[in-house]
């Protein structure tokens, strides 16, 4: 157990270090950083937009959401993505870095290579999205504590879950071959599912949301829990997310074993 | 300008673009789970109340187009002209023997012809699929509707390069593309200009963004002769405006290069 909790720590202190040299080098050019972090900000601005147009034609709610509602799913989404590249930005490179042979590199190194292969790049225009999410919360749900608190913790389980998803569509690679397609599809593809309301699915999607596709998870879940707390569904929530991760996991360790070693030289300043 | 060197470009895009057809598949895929998603948006939107305009068959048929104008029919110009620009390629274009905008969009032509047929196949039979034959729809008036959807794709192209030639005197140039995305997004191509509040129509109609999506997408679902006077003239000033700009941005970012060898 012990062993346990000690592994848990370093991991978080890795994250820790990528994440403080990372934010160093996007603070070098802060002009840049700064203009596509706010244009991210505004391109996700533009959608409260459609939504109070939608609304506006009919007065009432959409597929069993209000205006508030929806404003909720899509800033949990903004921020959970934010987050998650923030951190992880090499999840979308992890097809290329197979297939180069620069996975090599990860596995001289002393720590988790998952871990080390995620956090060596960041993303300026995802601190857009990660703000945008507070700045939307904060105009739509002002005090509101249970939204909040749901809010922050939909993050950190929406940001791994979305990891999880990318990490498992691009260690399709190890398995089938190039898989960069579906590895840039994936993500978007479940993103495409939380920022509607769920109601306006029946049947099949509405279980696809709930297995292959975790959108329900990341948003939908949350919004349920923010709206009329239940201790169970809490439960269920924080189940289903760490058996996702999990298996994300171990599938990137399984294939792991099956990758052959690349002769490329390269060096990581 | 002769214009036979031109065509040979485009031929050799379009040759391209069917030697490397599967990398349409993810954009086909998108495009196929976009007119999902939204179908059931709007489904359930036309549920909860009247929506004015358009039936729920009419605003299917309505994304549908757009997203073919928009989506199917994108060049990614905007990238092209920042990578010229940024990695200074653009100079080995500047000496050869044509104009570098004219010869972008030749090149980018082929790609959208081949792109405006596999997505319009692929919009009809989702169209079909989804929300059955356009009510009042005849074939006759459908070439006129395809004047205006070519000329919305021309528009674009033309407005996207000239944002992306701002490259050449701005070192960072995304936000603007993000701005004239959404604007295109918001004012035709999610939302019909009729659903807009009426002080924002009045305005819309006068800017080129809803002559993007919305003027084609209108006429292929609810044509009328009158729409038709009254979109194709502002398309044509919008394409020649367009067009100008782009000019006048390369002149003027052409003015500022400084060439260091390499």
């Amino acid at each position: 157990m012990h062993q346990h909790v000690v592994r848990a720590m370093n991991v978080f202190r890795l994250i820790g270090l990528y994440f403080k040299v990372n934010l160093a080098s996007a603070l070098e050019y802060r002009a840049s950083f700064l203009l596509q972090a706010f244009g991210m900000a505004l391109n996700n601005g533009s959608f409260v937009f459609f939504w109070y147009i939608a609304f506006s034609q009919i007065g009432g709610r959409i597929g069993g959401y209000d205006f508030n509602d929806v404003m909720f799913i899509w800033a949990l989404c903004s921020s959970a993505f934010g987050a998650s590249h923030i951190l992880f930005a090499n999840m979308n490179s992890i097809t290329r870095i197979i297939v180069s042979g620069e996975l090599d590199t990860f596995l001289l190194q002393p720590k988790d290579v998952l871990i080390s292969l995620l956090c060596s790049k960041t993303s300026l225009t995802a601190w857009g999205d990660f703000l945008y999410g507070f700045i939307l919360m904060a105009l739509t749900h002002g005090g509101d504590v249970p939204a909040w608190s749901m809010f922050l913790l939909g993050i950190v389980i929406g940001g791994l879950l979305m990891t999880a998803i990318s990490v498992t569509a691009h260690t399709l690679t190890f398995y089938l071959g190039d898989s960069s397609l579906i590895g840039g599809l994936a993500l978007e593809f479940v993103i495409s599912f939380c920022i509607y309301p769920e109601g306006i699915y029946r049947g099949l999607v509405r279980v696809l949301m709930l297995s292959v596709i975790p959108a329900s998870f990341i948003v939908h879940i949350p919004l349920k829990l923010a709206r009329h707390f239940s201790p169970g569904l809490l439960l269920l929530l924080f189940a289903a997310s760490a058996a996702y991760c999990g298996f994300a996991y171990v599938f990137f360790y399984r294939g792991l074993k099956r990758y052959e070693s690349g002769n490329l030289i390269i060096a990581r300043m | 300008m002769k214009l036979r060197k031109y065509f040979i470009v485009t031929r050799i895009s379009l040759q391209n673009s069917l030697a490397y057809r599967s990398s349409a598949i993810g954009g086909l895929l998108f495009f196929s789970l976009f007119i999902f998603v939204f179908f059931h948006l709007w489904r359930a939107i036309y549920k909860g109340g009247e929506v004015t305009g358009y039936s729920l068959t009419q605003m299917i048929w309505y994304l549908c187009i757009t997203e073919l104008v928009v989506f199917g029919c994108r060049s990614g110009v905007f990238s092209q002209m920042n990578d010229d620009v940024k990695s200074g390629s653009i100079a080995y274009q500047l000496n050869r023997p044509y104009h570098y905008v004219f010869f972008q969009f030749f090149n980018a032509l082929g790609n959208m012809v081949f792109n405006l047929v596999i997505y319009g196949i692929l919009a009809i039979i989702l169209g079909l699929i989804m929300a059955g034959p356009i009510p009042g729809f005849r074939f006759a008036n459908l070439p006129f509707a395809l004047i205006s959807v070519v000329l919305g794709i021309v528009i674009n192209f033309f407005f996207l390069m000239t944002l992306g030639l701002t490259a050449f005197r701005l070192e960072e140039n995304f936000a603007f593309y993000l701005i004239y995305q959404k604007l295109v997004f918001m004012l035709g191509m999610f939302i019909p200009v009729e659903f807009l509040p009426r002080w924002l129509q009045s305005i819309a109609l006068y800017l080129p963004f809803s002559y993007v999506a919305w003027a084609p997408a209108r006429l292929v679902v609810a044509f009328s002769w009158d729409l038709f006077w009254q979109v194709i003239p502002m398309q044509l000033v919008w394409v020649i405006v367009s067009i100008l700009m782009s000019l006048g941005m390369y002149t003027y970012g052409v003015k500022g290069i400084q060439a260091h060898g390499g």
